[in-house]
Parts: C-alpha cells; sequence; structure tokens
C-alpha cells in the first residue's frame, strides 16, 4: 500500500513536469507556428504522428480489454473494465490532441466532418474516432450509473460495448490501412499492416492494463490471478508480434532487392539502430517475454507493472520505426540534392517542440488517469467487488 | 542614448559617403580620364543581331504559343494538357526552377519543379544527366483520393490542383506522391533575416513587400500573411501555371528555358508540337511501372 502511495506520487510528479514542459511545446505551437518542427515536405510525418498511432493503439486496446468485463462478463476481470475504460477515455484525446498538433491548418478540422471524402481513409478514421469518442462517453456513463446500483444500464452497456469493440478494430486496422494505401512506399503497401494493427492495439491495451493493475489496483485474492491471466495473454501476443516482425523483415531483405529492403535496412542499421535494437527488440520484446515465462514474476505485482511499461516503450519505438525510415528514402534518386531548404530533408530527427508535445501529452493522460481514479468515485476498484 | 545613436547612425552615414564619393571619383577616372587596357584595345565590331523571327517556324516558343492560343478556343474539357522535356537538351541551368520560384513566389523550403542531377559512368566515360522533375500531373493521381476533404483534385483541364482555402495540412497527399512532387508550405520568407538599420540599408520591413504580395496561383491572389493562413500549412505543387495558361501565356518554366528543352501544349490537338512529340519511341514518363499514367514525358 505504501509502496503504491509512493509510485503514485512519482508519477503525479513525473506526470506534472512532463506536462509543464508540454504547455511550453504548445506555446510554441500556437504562437509561432509550425516551422520549429523537424518533419517537412520529404519526412512528412514526424513524431507526432508515430505518438497519435501510439496512443490510438492504447485507447483502442484498453476499449477491446475493457470488454472482457463488460461485453463478455468474464469473472476474473470483473470489477478491472472501468479502469481499462478509463484508460481508454483519457488516451484517445491524447492521441487526438497529437494528430491536431501535426495539420498546417486545424483550424479547418470541422471540413472533414462537414465536407468530408468519406472515401479517404484518413476522413473515415476522423469519423470513427469521433464516433469511438462518442461511444466511450457512453460507456462511461453508463458504468457510472451501474455503478449507482441502477441495473437496468447492464444490457444498454453491453450494446455499447458491442460497438465499441467493433470500432476499435476498425480503427486500429484503420491506421494500418491509412499507411498501407501508399503504394509507392515498398514497406507500407501490404495487407499484413491494417491486418497487424489490431494485434499490436490489444498487445498495447494488455500491457498498460498489466502496469494499472499491477501498480494501483488493491492487493485482494483475484489481483494475482489477473495478472497471471494477463501476463499469458501477453507473452502470447508478444509472441506473435515477434513472428510479425520476422515475417516483415524476412520478406524485405529476403528479397533481395534494393526497394523491398531500404526502409528495414534503415530499422536495423540506420540512424535509429540502436533504437530498433535497446528499446523495441531489447527492452520491448525480449525483457518481457524472458520475465513473463517465468511463474514468479507473473504473479509480481511491481514487475507486472514494469513489464507494462517496457512493452509499450518498446510499441512506441515500433510505431516511430514503422513511419521514419520510410518516409527517410528520396522518392527518386537525387532529389534531396535537387533543391535545398527548410524542412527540405530525409534525415528525421524530433525536434524540441516535437518532444514537448509528447512528453506533455503523455504527462496529461498520466495525470487524468490518476485523477480521475483517486477522485472519481465511480472509478474506485471496491475489494469485495474484484473478489466476488 | 538616443542621441548616441544618432551621432553613430550620422557617422556611419558619413562614412558611407565617403566610400561612395571615393569611389565615385576612381571610376571616373577609369572611365573619363584615366588611360586603362581596354583603352588600348583595337576596336572591334559586333555583329548585328538577326531581327526577330516572324513565323512560328523560327522557334518552337513561337509555334506553342500559336498552338496555346488555339486550345484555348477549346471548351476546357476538350483540352489535354501535356509537357515534354527533352532530357538531351536540359543543360542543367535551373532557369527553369527559378523561374517557377518567382512566378509563384514560392518561399523557401517550397518548390514545384527541381532539376536533378545525375553523374553516370565513371572516368573517362563519364556525362552528366539533368532531369526536371515537375508534378507529372498523373491521369491517375494517388495523391487526390487520399484527400480527406476534396482540397486537392483534377480540374476539367486534368491538371491536379490544390484548394488552399480547402485543405487542412494533412500531408497525406505528399506521402501519397511517388515522385516527391508535392512540398509543405512551413510560412518562410526569403528576406526575414534580412537586417533593420535605418535610413543606411532599404531593410528587411521593405524588401520582404515583394515576397509578402499577391502570388496569382490558380487565378486567385493569395497574399503572405503573417498570421499563417494559406498558402502557409499547405501543400503546394506545380499546377502547369494555369494562371498564365488561361492569360495565353506557357507556363514560365517553358518560356525560360534556353534549350528549349521543356515543351508545352494540348495533346488533343494532333498538330500540336507535344502530339508529335509523345508519338515518337524516344518517349518515356517516370516511374511507368505504377500506372499512374503521367501527362509529363521525357525525350531520351
Amino acid at each position: 500500500m505504501k509502496s503504491e502511495l509512493n509510485l503514485k506520487k512519482v508519477i503525479y510528479g513525473l506526470g506534472a513536469i512532463a506536462l509543464a514542459f508540454g504547455l511550453w511545446g504548445f506555446y510554441l505551437r500556437f504562437f509561432v507556428g509550425e516551422r520549429l518542427v523537424n518533419y517537412g515536405s520529404y519526412v512528412v510525418w514526424g513524431l507526432w504522428v508515430a505518438m497519435y498511432l501510439f496512443y490510438g493503439g492504447i485507447s483502442t486496446g484498453s476499449m477491446m480489454i475493457a470488454s472482457l468485463d463488460y461485453l463478455f462478463g468474464i469473472r476474473l476481470f470483473k470489477g478491472s473494465g472501468k479502469i481499462a475504460l478509463w484508460a481508454a477515455v483519457v488516451t484517445m484525446p491524447a492521441a487526438l490532441v497529437t494528430i491536431a498538433m501535426d495539420l498546417g491548418h486545424m483550424e479547418r478540422v470541422w471540413k472533414v466532418f462537414l465536407q468530408p471524402n468519406l472515401l479517404s481513409v484518413m476522413a473515415q478514421l476522423v469519423w470513427g474516432y469521433s464516433i469511438f469518442m462518442v461511444v466511450l462517453l457512453a460507456a462511461l456513463w453508463l458504468v457510472i450509473r451501474l455503478e449507482s446500483g441502477k441495473q437496468d444500464a447492464r444490457p444498454w452497456l453491453r450494446f455499447v460495448m458491442g460497438v465499441g469493440l467493433f470500432l476499435s478494430i476498425f480503427l486500429s486496422g484503420g491506421v494500418g490501412a491509412l499507411l498501407g494505401v501508399n503504394a509507392s512506399r515498398e514497406a507500407w503497401h501490404t495487407a499484413m499492416l491494417p491486418a497487424q494493427f489490431p494485434v499490436f492495439s490489444l498487445l498495447s491495451g494488455c500491457a498498460l492494463m498489466l502496469t494499472l493493475l499491477g501498480w494501483f489496483a488493491p492487493a485482494d485474492e483475484k489481483r494475482p490471478q489477473q495478472l497471471r491471466a494477463l501476463s499469458i495473454g501477453l507473452l502470447i501476443l508478444l509472441l506473435v508480434k515477434t513472428y510479425y516482425l520476422w515475417v516483415d523483415y524476412s520478406q524485405a531483405l529476403y528479397a533481395g532487392t534494393p526497394v523491398a529492403s531500404e526502409a528495414v535496412t534503415l530499422v536495423l542499421f540506420g540512424r535509429y539502430g540502436w533504437a530498433f535494437w535497446l528499446l523495441q527488440l531489447g527492452l520491448g520484446m525480449v525483457f518481457p517475454i524472458a520475465f513473463l515465462l517465468s511463474r514468479r514474476f507473473q504473479q509480481s505485482p511491481f514487475w507486472s507493472g514494469v513489464v507494462g511499461v517496457a512493452v509499450l516503450v518498446g510499441i512506441a519505438v515500433a510505431r516511430a520505426n514503422i513511419i521514419f525510415p520510410m518516409l527517410s528514402i528520396p522518392e527518386l534518386e537525387g532529389l534531396a540534392q535537387a533543391f535545398t531548404g527548410p524542412h527540405l530533408n530525409y534525415d528525421y530527427y524530433p525536434s524540441l517542440m516535437e518532444w514537448a508535445v509528447t512528453l506533455g501529452v503523455t504527462g496529461g493522460a498520466a495525470l487524468a488517469w490518476l485523477i480521475g481514479v483517486d477522485y472519481l468515485p465511480f472509478l474506485k476498484i471496491k475489494t469485495q467487488e474484484v473478489a466476488q | 542614448m538616443a542621441d548616441e545613436e544618432k551621432s553613430m547612425r550620422l557617422s556611419r552615414r558619413n562614412f558611407i559617403k565617403i566610400v561612395g564619393v571615393a569611389g565615385a571619383a576612381l571610376a571616373s577616372r577609369r572611365f573619363l580620364g584615366g588611360h586603362t587596357a581596354a583603352a588600348n584595345r583595337p576596336r572591334v565590331e559586333l555583329p548585328e543581331l538577326p531581327a526577330p523571327p516572324a513565323n512560328a517556324d523560327a522557334d518552337v516558343l513561337l509555334r506553342m504559343q500559336e498552338e496555346l492560343a488555339r486550345a484555348l478556343k477549346k471548351p476546357p474539357s476538350e483540352r489535354r494538357w501535356v509537357m515534354v522535356i527533352d532530357l538531351r537538351k536540359c543543360v542543367g541551368c535551373h532557369a527553369c526552377t527559378i523561374a517557377c520560384v518567382a512566378e509563384n513566389k514560392l518561399p523557401p523550403g517550397v518548390v514545384y519543379r527541381p532539376v536533378i542531377e545525375k553523374e553516370i559512368g565513371t572516368y573517362p566515360n563519364v556525362s552528366r544527366l539533368f532531369v526536371p522533375r515537375p508534378c507529372m500531373q498523373c491521369e491517375k493521381p494517388p495523391c487526390t483520393p487520399v484527400c480527406p476533404v476534396n482540397a486537392t483534385y483534377t480540374n476539367e483541364e486534368g491538371v491536379v490542383v490544390v484548394d488552399y482555402e480547402q485543405c487542412i495540412g494533412c500531408r497525406a497527399c505528399i506521402t501519397a506522391c511517388p515522385y516527391g512532387a508535392r512540398t509543405s508550405d512551413f510560412g518562410y520568407t526569403y528576406t526575414e533575416e534580412t537586417p533593420v538599420a535605418d535610413g543606411l540599408i532599404l531593410g528587411r520591413e521593405r524588401a520582404d513587400d515583394y515576397e509578402r504580395a499577391s502570388n496569382f496561383e490558380y487565378g486567385k491572389g493569395y497574399d503572405r500573411p503573417g498570421d499563417h493562413g494559406s498558402p502557409i500549412g499547405n501543400a503546394r505543387k506545380c499546377h502547369f501555371c494555369l494562371h498564365r495558361l488561361h492569360e495565353g501565356l506557357l507556363p514560365a518554366c517553358v518560356t525560360t528555358c534556353i534549350g528549349r528543352a521543356t515543351l508545352f501544349g494540348d495533346a488533343n490537338d494532333p498538330d500540336s508540337l507535344v502530339a508529335e512529340l509523345i508519338s515518337k519511341p524516344n518517349v518515356t514518363v517516370l516511374k511507368e511501372e505504377l500506372g499512374t499514367k503521367p501527362r509529363v514525358y521525357y525525350l531520351v
């Protein structure tokens, strides 16, 4: 209990610092403009797009996890659904704010609603996210009713969660399609991408839930079993992800043609090779798999939380490794040298403002989740409820 | 403090005056009174320049100008604007790039028509290839269907255009373009680092007047505002100088090409120069395998 409090204090402190740093970034973005970013006309999408994929994946994945309780009624997860649902509620705005920062004219977002091109994947996603937010809020409202003893909310909640689960899969796959439809980008243009993304989302949701339950749920008799079930789920998903990674990279490298292998070579041995080997593979996959194989660690609340965070860091790096390297390959040989100017660069590293906004959004989402759990009465986990 | 600044300014002004007067004196001695090496050279009679050609056959520019006038008499949907770039004639002077920048008042970081340079072979068998790369104006453009708000589309003349007021700046079209032919406007001006020194130099506030004035792309006046309004924040691209075409003028890159390597016209006109050229076997397009059907052809 004491260690949980200390951990909360640390996260409150880190979240506040990150948010303050982020506010400075937001100030720069709004009052100085987009010129302080390092992405541009060649590396078109940068850290913010990668983080939008990351937060969006966590949100939709958390919705999938919440459905274990509210849609499928799995007894083991009874009472924990609201933690996952609240995580989905706070991370979806984080995703949307991050991607809004990336727009050259964010004041025109309304046009996607009133004058959309509904055949565009991006427009479909914007509509999908908006509906998803409504679904999340509706689910939250129904949970509040349920918590106050109004059992008539239960069938409605089940229906709303069903819609939410469908949207979670659709939106996760949609993000893969957003990249995959670019036929001239060899590493993206594969039907596997939209198929893989829902798995990545589920993995994100599972990792976050492992951390939240491990670090912040009351230490009742059900928690070790919940942690164990989530650990096994996470282990399977990590093995599937490892297989996907092997399939993607081996296909590209064995093809032997530069156009197919260029992006993968950049990921493995390029400027960010260290991030792949140390963070994505080492911290995000090898370390968690090794730990999760041990039954002793599967039931350790603290280490479960650590493993969850390690997996999330690995996923964040993986998202960046999907975006940056593919865009770092010139469309035509010699184009990089043909004309020079600001933002005409194939060598991307996020600017301080990009980091500030990203950290601010992360800090804001973490604080929002903690404040909700600490101060909103309906989010409190009752020990007896979990133990039922 | 103000007096000190004023006296410094005056002394600087005096210094410039002194330098100017001294320079003028030296120059007048050189050109008016002094004995120079040039004055001792024998006088050479320069040949007279020939009179401008009177008929269209004399210069392809005149022929294309006539064809343009003919095409403009047709309904827009019956025109098929095509650009042909003769790589054998391109000398890599970049005049087209500069003309495009000047015509469309492109800011730093925005380019519609860079010239890609390639060195081929190894010494002593070396040659250089110059590939101007405007927007390919694809018949099947991958950049338009990805736009979430229909801000970029193919107009009735077959030119892929951008509605700056509609564009939300998501850059999905830039990602989708296989030719890297779109760039994003991040709001720079070439003159923004120009120093300001009242009374001594023109200074940034006057120098950027030209950059901030309208550029007339798409036949509209797009000023360059300081408040991030369009075209700042938008994806931008070559549009075959539509605003010039509608006034009966060829695209800026065509008129400034010193080798007449860039040619333009209506491919639906069987008598046009471009229609003749794109029916030859030495014609090619970039990334043909994608099936985007570019309307920019290269002669090799």
